[in-house]
């Protein structure tokens, strides 16, 4: 068995990868080895898609890390406005708590982008409630400014969540 | 073995393209991990909006039994109706679990040291804090006729059966599903600590959370961490009632 399959066998001419002579595919990369040329084409055409998919990932990972930076800034620049008119220093406390949190969640994200990414945007979710639980009307200020930040991190999230599927499927 | 989504075909599990058509063959794992993905935060979104809206119930309807009854029978609906959609993965936590002696000689000391330290540590950090007394939780249900009894029951029975069922339950599972088991671990004990809404709270429940995470992740089922977790509870209410009680007489 094994020498008859080893007899059968040539290169990939894309991914240079050992296959069977008689498959119309590559097993490795979906190359149409004896394919049609309209196969071929639409391969290529796809490979060029991917790319541009895998960058376009990158790019919404980042802006959601950025985001998380933002957000940290923000709780900072709070924690000094609430400090300067209550003078109080546990809300300056709490304030610096949660930026550091986020810093640490953007930083990580280097790493591990899905569960960074996913857990800051549950912080910032579970922060808006609280905020709406002290004083209602905060739930609709800056409205837009929410769904903004929110959309970044999902699409951040979901982008992160593919990236890792294609990294796990070329091992 | 398995076969191909589009010609149907028999393919590698190896291979990345079905070697007949040239479809990609785990384009299915893909749309599940998506799916997966969609229903841990649809979980997170609705448990989180059912907390804000608790507060707001809680807060219209001040000492009424009826108004905590019905809160917490809407907690418990979430988790079920999420964990119907597992039911197979759920129901298998439920096993009996191999008990061996570190349960006995090694986790629940610790948790009962643990539960002590955190009594007393807290409530002083509330105090320097906040400048205020922990509030007693046996107070919160002295307007019922058996504030003993129904504390047991909302603090020490129902949060350890179902938010057990919630975090390490379903979504520890869903999320193990897309992520390694040491961050499912991290994730779901910040989530856990975040969920409690108080910023002290988030200090000592996220180890908490990380200790029950790793003692699912050991055993495999859910009654360890309930044991811990309704140990822990039952400690915290004990240290209460004894210091009703003291004050009660106090004030007699």
């Amino acid at each position: 068995m094994e020498n008859t399959s080893s007899l059968n066998e040539s290169a990939c001419s894309f991914c240079k990868k050992p296959i069977e002579e008689d498959v119309i595919f590559c097993p490795h990369c979906g190359h149409p080895e004896n394919g049609t040329e309209k196969e071929r084409a639409q391969f290529f055409a796809k490979r060029a898609m991917n790319k541009n998919k895998a960058i376009d990932a990158k790019d919404k990972i980042s802006s959601a890390r950025n985001t998380l930076f933002v957000l940290a800034g923000i709780m900072v620049l709070f924690g000094i406005i609430i400090y300067g008119s209550t003078n109080s220093v546990l809300d300056l406390g709490i304030n610096l708590f949660f930026a550091f949190i986020y810093l640490v969640l953007a930083f990580w994200s280097e790493q591990k982008p899905f569960v960074a990414l996913l857990i800051g945007l549950f912080l910032y979710i579970t922060l808006i409630v609280i905020n709406a639980i002290i004083d209602p009307v905060t739930l609709v200020r800056g409205i837009i400014w929410k769904v903004l930040i929110i959309s970044y991190l999902g699409k951040g999230i979901y982008s992160a969540l593919e990236a890792r599927n294609k990294e796990n499927s070329s091992n | 073995m398995k076969l191909c989504n589009k010609c149907k075909e028999e393919v590698n599990l190896q291979d990345n393209f079905c070697k007949y058509c040239g479809s990609p063959i785990n384009k299915k794992s893909n749309e599940q991990n998506r799916a997966v993905l969609n229903s841990i935060i649809g979980f997170y979104t609705i448990i989180i909006c059912y907390i804000g809206f608790s507060s707001l119930i809680y807060s219209t309807y001040p000492e009424s039994l009826f108004a905590d009854i019905g809160v917490e029978l809407v907690f418990i609906g979430i988790v079920l109706v999420f964990c119907a959609y597992n039911f197979n993965e759920i129901i298998s936590l439920y096993k009996s679990p191999k008990l061996d002696s570190s349960v006995y000689f090694k986790f629940l000391p610790l948790t009962i040291l643990f539960s002590y330290l955190i009594y007393f540590g807290i409530g002083g950090l509330n105090e320097l804090l906040f400048f205020e007394d922990s509030i007693n939780i046996i107070y919160q249900y002295t307007y019922t006729e058996y504030p003993f009894l129904w504390s047991i029951v909302f603090v020490a029975i129902i949060p350890p059966i179902f938010e057990e069922l919630a975090f390490r339950g379903y979504l520890f599972n869903q999320l193990s599903k897309i992520i390694s088991i040491e961050l499912t671990i991290i994730a779901t004990a910040f989530l856990f600590a975040l969920v409690h809404l108080s910023f002290i709270s988030i200090i000592w429940i996220f180890p908490f959370g990380l200790f029950l995470g790793y003692l699912r992740k050991k055993y495999d089922t859910l009654w360890i961490p309930m044991l811990i977790h309704f140990v822990h509870n039952s400690i915290v209410l004990m240290l209460d009632y004894y210091y009703y009680n003291k004050e009660l007489t106090e004030i007699l």
